[in-house]
């Protein structure tokens, strides 16, 4: 082959086959385009649909469809202040029990724990999140409850007896189903997504900064404390915000263990309901446009709390990545 | 730099516009020419007013210290710049007399006549056959024997195919780093280009691998038109016809090697060959 | 500082530290401990009551024996409809942010917006599609339910489909371009083919995450007790199944429920560790 030869191939190719080329490009590029507009449209679409299916709520009860406590499909009332009300405190007690068991977790998986056994345990951590939600909630109702109801949830009453505040939250019968039981559900459900993130902002930790400290004499607990989690701060709040996201709009499991009252008990061993389990309960057999309408308004504010939330934890993990100059 | 018996450089020192060259100087003709080349990454400008000729079927090195704008050459004679945003040039290139820096060009095109091989070995993650068929296929329609032959064709050439003939259909990645390489070369030289572009090709491989590199480089000659970038002065001195040292985004110097590495006229030029800093 | 002080105090700043340690450790125990337990009862449950009638028989009526068999079809073809819809959608639009439209101010937009969708409530997609397809249309449809579990997969496949992409060195682009190879085809030949593992992991871990999903199913293809091959009808699926018959005061249903509980699990927790080897086997090569 010499290239007087060269006459054949690329010297010839015509004009035709570029033109196909570059033809193909350019719709491969607004094809992927597209699709890539979609996710926008996506979001854009499911707000928009939120806000027109709850209209008829929103201008039937305006403001006070949030404050009001009363849900009553006979009447046509409805307040969207319990399940608002289960949904917050749910969360809260799946974090106050998630965060520092996932932080403990990753200081583990980080710090203590032999190589080997790295992966396999932060594989069955993350397992958890893999189970559908749905597990969680029958195995919620037919095995968690009946033990809290039996044995956790007397023992509580009888400790907390006689010390305020305290009394209050833990008081009336032990039904095993209820707000503590949906926020102790929710806390395994979320522990896998603050681990697995507080773990891999663990891992961003420059070693030359965790060394000094070792050098210096530091105890891990000590390096843990004064170097990796205020290296890491952000990343960690971004990672239970995540959590939070999660818990605030998880569904199927609450909707199992919560006891669907639309009441606001004093204890948090009573019933109540959450915005998701309302919606999952009752919008198949809401009649009447009102009913749909505001629980469709629910579906909006849960939208609208998630968003705020994880939008919050996503520009918090970007400062993040941004520190560690990814 | 004593190791050039098997190359015959020019003996005596020439001019980049004049003087002896193997074939006879006449014979030299320019294939591509760089005028008043500039570059630059978005605000900071990495070459400055470049110009130099690179001829027909010689060997042309870029030398010089690391950031001197040796790489961002080459990458604008076949316009890789092109694909990543902010990065432009002003000045010209021709290629056979047509400025390729203006637009209108088909850079597929443009690509496919300028080979490039990469510091690094890049074999496509499919088998050996696959990775030199793929070039070929992208603008020839020929048939199966006559792709057989073109890829043993290529694998010969760049004296691959005795060490891969029985295994054709494995990943090109199974080779080892220095057969990657000469995989990367056979491919680009099966698309039947009028350049190759050679940016460090053997910074990331051994000795050996890198003298059978260097004896393909001698033997493609004949037929291409080469350009290398290399940081190994020695590596220049062994395969280049001509040089250019490259400093701080301007061109130091150029000329035939002979005349770079024995008779530098800057000062500069001397210091780096002679190792003085770089 | 005398020695007595500075060992006093080095005490205590130990006790501090196997303190700390302690809780990490027993911190883990809980979450392994949580993990085996629900594996666990699901095993116990589910195999007692897991027969051949599991797959050969319809949802029963109340006090009736059956089997699964409508709701493990409606899962089934639900699940692989909505892979095939949001797959392409969801590689296309990571490959944008990737490839055609690294850096630009819409891919850093759509990166935002899809890192929220991939945790936004499910069941807010349920009335999403409840609102655009089911009320229009007047019914329950098993297409409905592929809507929803469509957008369910698609955030999932847009991240993976990014993140595996970008994994590719630019040199391998590179190396296609200067070869005179136009974008698509550097990118349909060579970047998918280096990424084809990240891909397939990502396709598999959007298969695990809907075929568990309940929430959004429940307004869009419901539930059908009995055979049904119509995808404009209601469709039965095992979540939906599970739900109903897991509340309900039936033991027969009881049973039924704890059986596709199990069904689901294994096979959602198979996809995740065949995920998980697709990626630790891709690293090993590389």
């Amino acid at each position: 082959m010499n290239p007087a030869q060269n006459t054949a191939g690329i010297y010839t190719a015509d004009r035709k086959v570029l033109a196909r080329n570059s033809l193909k490009d350019s719709f491969a590029r607004y094809l992927t385009k597209s699709a890539a507009v979609l996710v926008l449209l996506l979001l854009g679409g499911v707000i928009f649909a939120l806000i027109e299916g709850s209209l008829p709520a929103i201008k039937q009860y305006g403001f006070g469809f949030i404050t009001t406590e009363r849900w009553n499909p006979v009447t046509e009332i409805f307040g969207a202040k319990a399940p608002i009300y289960g949904t917050v405190v749910t969360s809260l007690i799946a974090m106050l029990i998630a965060v520092p068991v996932g932080i403990g977790i990753a200081v583990f998986i980080t710090e203590l724990c032999p190589r080997w056994l790295k992966q396999p345990i932060s594989t069955a951590i993350e397992l958890l999140a893999g189970i559908p939600s749905i597990i969680y909630g029958i195995w919620g109702l037919f095995i968690l409850a009946p033990l809290l109801q039996r044995y956790i949830q007397p023992a509580l009453i009888a400790t907390f007896e006689g010390v305020p505040v305290l009394e209050g939250l833990f008081s009336g019968p032990p039904y095993g189903i209820g707000i503590l039981t949906a926020g102790l559900i929710l806390s395994i459900m979320v522990l896998p997504f603050i681990t697995s993130i507080t773990r891999d902002v663990f891992e961003t930790v420059p070693p030359m900064l965790k060394e000094s400290a070792y050098g210096l004499g530091c105890t891990t607990w000590e390096v843990v404390r004064h170097v990796v989690l205020p290296y890491t701060r952000t990343g960690v709040i971004g990672g239970m915000m995540l959590g939070l996201g999660r818990a605030l709009g998880e569904t199927m499991a609450v909707t199992f263990v919560i006891g669907n009252a639309h009441k606001i008990g004093s204890s948090l061993l009573a019933p109540g309901t959450t915005i998701s389990a309302s919606i999952a309960n009752e919008f198949t057999e809401a009649d009447g446009e009102l009913y749909t309408s505001s629980l469709i308004a629910l579906g909006l504010i849960l939208f609208v709390i998630t968003f705020i939330v994880l939008a919050a934890a996503r520009l918090m993990l970007l400062r993040l990545d941004k520190k560690a100059g990814k | 730099m004593k190791d050039r018996s098997n190359i015959q450089l020019p003996s005596t020192a020439v001019p980049p516009d004049g003087g002896k060259h193997p074939r006879g100087m006449a014979d030299l003709k320019e294939k591509i020419s760089v005028r008043d080349l500039c570059f630059y990454y978005g605000e900071s400008m990495a070459l400055k007013h470049i110009s130099l000729p690179i001829y027909e079927k010689t060997v042309t090195a870029f030398i010089g210290p690391s950031g001197c704008g040796k790489s961002t050459l080459l990458r604008t004679l076949n316009r890789m710049y092109d694909l990543y945003p902010k990065q432009r040039a002003s000045g010209e290139v021709l290629l056979d007399g047509h400025n390729i820096l203006a637009g209108g060009q088909d850079l597929n095109l443009l690509r496919a006549r300028i080979g490039m091989v990469f510091q690094k070995p890049t074999p496509f993650p499919m088998s050996i056959y696959e990775n030199i068929a793929f070039g070929i296929r992208l603008y020839e329609k020929i048939s199966r024997a006559e792709m057989d032959e073109r890829v043993e064709d290529a694998l010969k050439r760049t004296a691959l195919w005795d060490e891969v003939k029985d295994k054709l259909h494995s990943s090109g990645m199974s080779l080892s780093g220095g057969q990657q390489q000469r995989l990367c070369i056979a491919r680009t030289i099966a698309v039947r280009p009028q350049v190759i572009l050679l940016d460090e090709p053997t910074s990331a491989l051994d000795p050996i691998s890198t003298a059978k590199i260097e004896e393909l480089i001698y033997q493609l000659k004949a037929d291409y038109t080469i350009v290398i970038v290399t940081h190994n002065m020695q590596q220049a001195a062994r395969v280049a016809d001509f040089t250019a040292f490259m400093y701080l985004g301007e061109l130091g110097e150029y000329g035939s090697t002979d005349q770079i590495f024995t008779k530098p006229k800057e000062k500069r030029t001397e210091d780096y060959i002679t190792g003085r800093f770089g | 500082m005398s020695a007595t002080q500075t060992s006093s105090r080095y005490k205590r700043r130990k006790v501090y530290h196997y303190l700390a340690m302690a809780l990490a450790f027993i911190a883990t125990g809980m979450g392994l401990l949580a993990l085996a337990w629900i594996l666990g009862t699901l095993l116990w449950k589910g195999f007692g009551s897991l027969s051949w009638d599991v797959f050969s028989q319809m949802t029963p009526p109340p006090g009736e024996s059956g089997g699964l068999l409508n709701a493990i079809y409606g899962s089934l073809v639900q699940t692989i409809l909505a892979t095939l819809v949001g797959t392409p959608i969801g590689i296309a639009a990571g490959t944008y942010m990737a490839e055609y439209g690294r850096n630009t101010k819409l891919t850093t937009t759509v990166r935002f917006i899809n890192d929220i969708l991939l945790s936004a409530p499910s069941i807010v997609v349920g009335l999403f599609v409840y609102e655009i397809m089911v009320a229009p249309m007047g019914h329950f449809s098993a297409w409905a339910g592929v809507a929803a579990l469509s957008i369910l997969i698609l955030p999932v496949v847009v991240r993976t489909t990014e993140d595996m992409l970008l994994l590719v060195p630019d040199s391998l682009r590179e190396a296609a371009s200067a070869l005179g190879a136009p974008r698509y085809l550097v990118i349909r030949k060579v970047c998918y083919g280096a990424a084809k593992a990240g891909l397939m992991t990502g396709v598999l871990l959007a298969v695990a995450r809907i075929s568990g999903e309940t929430a959004p199913l429940l307004f869009t293809s419901l539930n059908n007790q009995f055979w049904s091959t119509d995808m404009n009808a209601p469709m039965a699926n095992l979540p939906v199944v599970i739900f109903q018959f897991a509340l309900s005061p039936y033991p027969d249903w009881q049973k039924l429920a704890w059986v596709g509980a199990l069904i689901i699990t294994l096979t959602v927790l198979t996809l995740n560790i065949l995920a998980r080897t697709l990626i630790s086997t891709r690293k090993q090569q590389n």
